[in-house]
């Protein structure tokens, strides 16, 4: 049995690295800026009485949830499979 | 809306945070701050010990350039998680956060948050393709597609640059920070670090460096939890009640709850986030982690394990900051009238352990925070002989080195590195060290990063267009700092600031890659000097994998 003719090269070329790669850090850059957007607004504007007496903040949340994307981006990325 | 010069002056004291624990000690006089105890002194002399235990006996194996500048690449990938945890577990992320939060409240976690977010970016981007491709330094991967010389000697020079940098505002906060915990003088601590970071870094290298990172990460996060939990003990596990008594009695009431001084001015904030963002895929002394583990597999794992540990840390320094606030804030054992620590306020860690676990848990975090300023500046001792070894040396002499050439040449650099740094540590006592650090991470930022990510990336860039653009991108972010507000102003007292920003990443970034675009496409290779540009990182690791792939189904045979 003859498997070599289902072997392909790459087709990769360096304009077009690994898609998922590229899509995984512009979420990871997206959801940094979303959080300092999101930060810098709160700052200016503070919150409401009624928001203000819960136990977190929004800003507090804003911050937890970047730093929650950045552990699960990079869990996701070392579960992919890579193949090497 | 343009920064107050106070809102600069917190964002610069935050920002120093995370690479050095100094400069703010000598606020307080220092007959109030406390003086080592029976406690302090034994931890201390048992960590010197287990350090210098594990340098001999590293000292052995390390025979090798490999196995001194990379641990012969036979770190685990657990292992290196915690060695790189460790090394962003610095004294000055653990007492300058807290320290941070504690005089103004949830704007040091903004930049704990930065910090970790800029660990995805490494692992998507930079990662692999070093540990595929580099042997001791990230110069390797630029070299495999450019020409050796000139990208050699520009490589090894922004590492030193930046190496130094780092190097000498550690030194500095390790004098006071020693001087303080130990009650000892700036002269006689820097000496001591000195000594003991040369001796540890020259016998052991790259292993002693990174076991003595693993035990002192394993005993920072055990302490910043026992810590955290002692303080939600104290407040019932009552979260509601730990914040209720932290804004009552901060004199900014609820505005500790929110990121105030990095809110007003939008562009500042920015240009931080983005040398922050991406400066740590240029730091060298993080960068050469990855030629540590064997393969890109434990690379990859390596960076899920450090995330995970620092974004657990950081967590764990929230509590202990708010913690602070509301159990040091008003004590007057521990607090000023006027709310400012003795000590000043980076000690907070050390005085809430104090206060809530006694004196023998104030020693021991007072001894883990003397093994974390060892075990980073021991780390980027390394780093920089690596560099001084392969890059600089093989760079201007245009020869390759022999083994035991370079094995020689990295420890004589390492002697000389760590005798510039204690020489520069008492050179600059008393001075502000911020802007050191700032510089640092501005260029990697914009020096490092760019040539890193275009010659993995892009089959277009050329010798030329890298040496021109990284060149470009170090002398403006030198230049361009020290135009700042800190520098320009503070530091050099020339009046009004040049350049209106701290830290010039948000401008020297693009433009470094700007320059290095622009040169590569508008200038041809000349023939001789320059090598014709090969194909980029990207696709020859993917050629090496379809090669790869094909000679395994080839074994299979019919």
């Amino acid at each position: 049995m003859h498997r070599t003719a289902e072997v392909r090269p790459l087709q990769v070329t360096a304009s077009r690295p690994d898609t998922l790669r590229v899509r995984l850090m512009l979420a990871m850059i997206l959801s940094y800026l979303g959080m300092m957007a999101f930060v810098i607004y709160s700052a200016r504007h503070p919150a409401p009485a009624a928001i203000a007496s819960t136990i977190f903040s929004p800003a507090m949340i804003a911050l937890a949830s970047c730093m929650a994307v950045s552990v699960i981006l990079t869990g996701l990325f070392v579960l992919m499979r890579h193949g090497d | 809306m343009r920064m107050s010069r106070n809102d600069t002056s917190l964002l610069l004291a935050i920002a120093c945070t995370i690479g050095v624990g100094g400069s703010a000690y000598s606020a307080q006089p220092e007959s109030q701050v406390r003086q080592a105890d029976g406690s302090t002194i034994l931890f201390f002399v048992v960590f010197a010990v287990l350090t210098l235990l594990i340098s001999f006996w590293t000292a052995r194996r390390a025979t090798s350039s490999s196995e001194y500048l990379t641990a012969g690449s036979s770190i685990s990938s657990g292992q290196n998680g915690l060695a790189i945890a460790g090394d962003y577990m610095s004294a000055g992320a653990f007492l300058g956060l807290s320290g941070a939060i504690y005089a103004s409240g949830l704007d040091g976690m903004f930049l704990a948050a930065s910090y970790l977010a800029s660990w995805p970016i490494v692992l998507f981007l930079v990662a692999e393709p070093l540990r595929r491709l580099g042997k001791y330094s990230f110069a390797d991967v630029l070299t495999h597609k450019l020409r050796e010389r000139p990208v050699r000697i520009l490589a090894g020079s922004s590492t030193l640059v930046i190496v130094s940098f780092y190097l000498v505002a550690q030194m500095v906060g390790a004098g006071e920070l020693i001087s303080l915990l130990f009650g000892i003088g700036y002269t006689p601590a820097i000496v001591m670090v000195g000594a003991l970071m040369i001796v540890f870094s020259t016998l052991g290298g790259m292993r002693a460096a990174t076991w003595v990172q693993i035990i002192k990460a394993v005993l920072m996060i055990g302490g910043s939890a026992m810590i955290a939990a002692l303080v939600l003990v104290r407040f019932g596990f009552d979260m509601s009640n730990l914040f209720k008594t932290a804004v009552s009695n901060h004199p900014n009431g609820q505005g500790i709850m929110d990121v105030r001084s990095f809110g007003l001015d939008g562009v500042a904030t920015l240009s931080l986030g983005v040398g922050v963002l991406f400066g740590t895929a240029g730091l060298p002394h993080i960068l050469m982690r990855f030629f540590t583990v064997s393969d890109e597999r434990a690379a990859r794992l390596s960076v899920f394990y450090a995330t995970c540990l620092i974004g657990l840390f950081f967590v764990m320094l929230f509590f202990i900051g708010f913690g602070s606030i509301a159990l040091l804030r008003g004590d007057t054992t521990y607090a000023a009238a006027n709310g400012v620590l003795f000590g000043g306020n980076n000690l907070a860690p050390i005085h809430l352990a104090r206060a809530v676990g006694g004196s023998i848990l104030a020693g021991f975090i007072s001894a883990v925070a003397f093994a974390t300023i060892l075990a980073v500046v021991s780390g980027l001792l390394i780093a920089g002989a690596s560099s001084a070894a392969n890059d600089l040396v093989v760079g201007l002499s245009g020869r390759q080195l022999t083994e035991r050439t370079r094995l020689q040449v990295s420890r004589i650099s390492a002697v000389a590195l760590g005798v510039l740094g204690i020489l520069l540590g008492l050179a600059c006592e008393g001075q502000n060290v911020a802007y050191l650090l700032a510089l640092a991470t501005a260029i990697a930022a914009s020096a490092n990063f760019p040539l890193l990510i275009l010659a993995i990336y892009w089959d277009g860039l050329t010798t030329r267009g890298a040496v021109i653009g990284g060149t470009f991108g170090l002398i403006s972010s030198v230049a361009l700092t020290a135009m700042g507000p800190t520098i320009w102003s503070k530091v050099l007292g020339l009046g009004p600031a040049i350049f209106p920003y701290d830290s010039p990443a948000l401008v020297t970034l693009p433009l470094t890659l700007l320059v290095c675009w622009l040169v590569s496409i508008t200038k041809a290779e000349p023939e001789g000097d320059w090598r014709p540009t090969g194909p980029s990182v990207a696709r020859y690791v993917e050629s090496i994998g379809a090669r790869a792939q094909s000679a395994q189904v080839d074994r299979l045979g019919p």
